[in-house]
């Protein structure tokens, strides 16, 4: 099988779906003549041309409002931001037009399109470069979010988002493009709402997605090092959720940890403790636990930034606690 | 529900009390930890801070009445409750020190026939509100009487995690029969899976008709029980039963020499510093150029006390009614731990031994003392004694003379110091020790000479090897 990076498995992705379906475009900053900020759309613009493979001007408002508009009129835009940081800009359009088109026009209009892009912290990037967007987008209905943490995930994912009826946010990972892993020749398909178990294990439950993926795994690593088995599911779906699967593992390990980029109050992992006290309450052996940013916006100095990042280390912290294991 | 406040047992011998004042009316809002009477022990009159949130329906005990521990002094619920719903005049089996003395909770009964006249409650809305608002903040705070789900009674909520509860209710145990060892005492699964292991606790009423004692097997651990002090989340600390371990026959002769040092001898401690940069330098020459053995610091301290020994024979010695005893022998006893207690076999005319001689004697005597292979007349006939626990990082102390001897010298640990040198603050190794020793054979001059002497020879040490 072949052996891809993630931002090879992106283009795949979207060369594919282009080639299939000539419905589909992409736009966005830096995306034709540069190859894309990350390369994730190396090529395409010599594949494609100019028509499908657009460059815009830094008016995030403006080509997200233009995405909608041109998937309301039949199109499959794929809209790159440079970082989901800057979808900022354009979140009245997602929030407000987005979500909300097919609800309010009663199904006369859809809004088939993926907004996707690098999405949390990655290295010293200051406080307004370095947030997590899922907390954000996955509070809203009317919006699918995904995150991927590997080239398979990211290949089979981005196709069923591109193919789906309603808008999808798609969350990369800067830091993360360069992952390599074993992507099929053949074309597949990954249905949302199906968690991944990346390790199985039956001591502690640590659910995880996007760029907490690694910091989980390597976290699982170091406990294994302490006879303590980590089962980590990356939800790779954050909206829809795979809660059956959660729960399955909450009930086999009687404990859970929530590794993620993000703040703690509210957000994805809020939403996850919520879920499994409600539907695992009487299979919890200790009050589960979550290991993610400081409760601040990120400071620009490196180490400032590693305190608030959640690492492995802390991660590990958190199993042991949850195990009752000093 | 409602909440019967009982009279609580605030002194280890108090037996019954008086309420000398109530802090609050019916209607108050109370909260955890505020105070809501006075009481009269027979130590003292003491604040009395509720266990329980709630409004006060009903008090049931007037001023300055005497009751029993235990006996119902108010009713705290929900505003508009019916107070006696709670059963309060009639104590309930619930309440354990009234289980215990049936025949003082009948007293409280007739108290609880004259309730207190309610006083006028002049409360603004606000006042009302604050207190509403943290009387919520604590409902979730373990009630001292509380029914459990299945409405067994017990008598407080056991920390458990909800894993914990469903194991015990599926496989019958009682929380309270299992040793929490999670966090405050929480009983966590593995708790359970364990005391499913071991076998059926039976539920009270089971165990009625098996016998009291059958279900626990007697060799398990002291399970502990729920102090009366709870921590800041309101669950109680657990409380283990004190453990009797019986006197060995050391124990026993350590406990009786000591006692009677302890009593006989008055003691007098002296301290003095010494900088051991040359006999730690010495010592290690010494292990490189001399096989055979290892010698220690505490080698060198050995020898240098046994020569400083010869020097002032007064330390060397002991009490006696009729005349001190200046001994002719220097046999210098060397302190070792054992497992549980310790001995002291001499290295024997230490004065006039070498280092190296020093050093295998006392690995020797080590050695065998935890092998406990020494001879009877191998652990006898010290005439001073040295104790080292500078390898614990103890810096100094203060020991216990002998019995038969003068003196005893503490040794502490060799540090790296600031010492101030000619002005100049300079890094030295340096070591405290301490002449404990028994101020009717002399006294603290000849102590302090003593000292100097052993100073110039640990802090000179070529002359030990003369």
């Amino acid at each position: 099988m072949p052996i891809l990076q993630i931002r090879q498995a992106i283009r795949d992705a979207m060369k594919e779906e282009m080639e299939r379906d000539e419905r589909v475009f992409l736009m966005g900053e830096e995306v034709g003549y540069y190859n894309g900020a990350y390369k994730c759309s190396e090529g395409l613009l010599d594949h494609f041309g100019p028509k499908r493979v657009i460059d815009t001007p830094i008016t995030e408002t403006g080509f997200a409002g233009i995405g909608i508009g041109a998937a309301m009129c039949g199109l499959r835009p794929i809209v790159e931001f440079m970082t989901f940081n800057f979808s900022a800009v354009a979140f009245d359009q997602i929030l407000n037009n987005a979500a909300k088109l097919r609800h309010m026009t009663h199904g006369q209009f859809g809004v088939p399109m993926v907004f996707r892009g690098p999405n949390a912290a990655a290295h010293m990037l200051g406080s307004t470069h370095s947030q997590a967007f899922e907390h954000f987008y996955a509070h809203i209905p009317g919006l699918k979010v995904i995150a991927i943490a590997t080239p398979y995930d990211a290949k089979g994912l981005l196709k069923t988002a591109i193919r789906d009826e309603n808008p999808v946010l798609f969350l990369e990972s800067e830091l993360m493009y360069s992952v390599k892993g074993e992507v099929p020749e053949e074309e597949y398909l990954i249905p949302f709402g199906q968690a991944d178990i990346k390790r199985p294990g039956d001591a502690v439950t640590v659910i995880t997605w996007g760029q907490g993926v690694p910091v989980a795994l390597k976290a699982a690593e170091l406990a294994a090092a302490e006879d303590l088995s980590c089962e980590v599911i990356d939800l790779r779906s954050i909206r829809p959720m795979d809660e059956a699967a959660i729960i399955a593992s909450v009930k086999k390990t009687n404990r859970a940890v929530v590794v993620y980029h993000g703040w703690p109050q509210g957000g994805v992992g809020c939403d996850i403790v919520a879920r499994i006290q409600e539907l695992a309450f009487d299979d919890l052996d200790a009050p589960v636990l979550r290991v993610c940013y400081e409760d601040l916006p990120m400071p620009y100095a490196e180490n400032l930034e590693n305190l608030i990042l959640p690492s492995p280390e802390r991660a590990l912290a958190a199993i042991r606690r949850v195990a009752y294991k000093r | 529900m409602a909440t019967v406040v009982t009279l609580p047992r605030l002194s280890d011998t108090m037996e019954e009390g008086v309420i000398a004042k109530w802090r609050i009316k019916v209607g108050d809002k109370v909260k955890r930890g505020q105070v809501i009477a006075d009481i009269e022990t027979d130590k003292a009159t003491m604040e009395f801070e509720s266990f329980d949130a709630g409004t006060v329906l009903k008090l049931v005990t007037p001023e300055g009445e005497a009751l029993p521990v235990g006996a119902p002094i108010a009713v705290f619920g929900q505003p508009g409750e019916n107070p006696d719903a709670a059963g309060a005049p009639a104590p309930k089996a619930e309440q354990p020190e009234q289980a215990d003395k049936p025949e003082k909770a009948a007293e409280p009964a007739k108290a609880a026939a004259k309730p207190v006249e309610p006083r006028p409650q002049p409360e603004s809305q606000d006042e009302v509100k604050a207190a509403e608002v943290s009387a919520a903040a604590e409902a979730p705070a373990p009630k001292a009487t509380s029914t459990g789900p299945e409405g067994q009674v017990d008598r407080g909520r056991i920390p458990a995690s909800p894993v914990a509860r469903r194991l015990a209710r599926e496989h019958d145990l009682e929380l309270a029969q299992i040793q929490g060892s999670g966090p405050h005492g929480r009983v966590v699964k593995a708790d359970v899976e364990q005391a499913i292991a071991k076998g059926p606790t039976a539920r009270p009423a089971a165990a009625a008709a098996t016998g009291p004692s059958e279900h626990v097997p007697a060799a398990s651990l002291p399970p502990g029980s729920h102090a009366a002090e709870v921590d800041e989340y309101g669950r109680p600390y657990i409380s283990r039963p004190d453990r009797t371990v019986k006197l060995s026959q050391m124990r026993k002769t350590i406990a009786k020499r000591m006692g009677q040092a302890k009593r006989e001898i008055p003691h007098i401690y002296l301290t003095m510093p010494i900088v051991m940069d040359k006999a730690v330098a010495l010592r290690a020459e010494f292990n490189l150029s001399v096989d055979g053995t290892k010698a220690s610091l505490n080698d060198l301290v050995i020898l240098a006390a046994a020569r400083a020994l010869r020097k002032h024979p007064r330390v060397n010695a002991y009490y006696t009614d009729n005349g001190i005893v200046e001994r002719g022998d220097v046999h210098v006893g060397v302190a070792v731990a054992l497992d549980d207690g310790l001995i002291v076999p001499p290295v024997r005319f230490a004065d006039q031994k070498t280092l190296k001689q020093i050093s295998i004697d006392v690995r020797d005597l080590g050695t065998r003392a935890k092998e406990k292979t020494l001879k009877p007349e191998e652990l006898t006939g010290s005439t001073f004694t040295v104790s080292n626990l500078g390898m614990f990082g103890i810096e100094e102390f203060c020991a216990i003379v002998n019995p038969g001897e003068a003196a005893i010298l503490a040794v502490g640990a060799v540090q790296d110091e600031a010492v101030v040198e000619d002005g100049k603050i300079v890094a030295r190794k340096r070591m405290r020790v301490t002449l404990c020793s028994d101020h009717r054979v002399f006294d603290g001059a000849e102590s302090a000479k003593y000292l100097q002497t052993l100073r110039k020879l640990l802090e000179s040490p070529l002359a030990l090897l003369t």
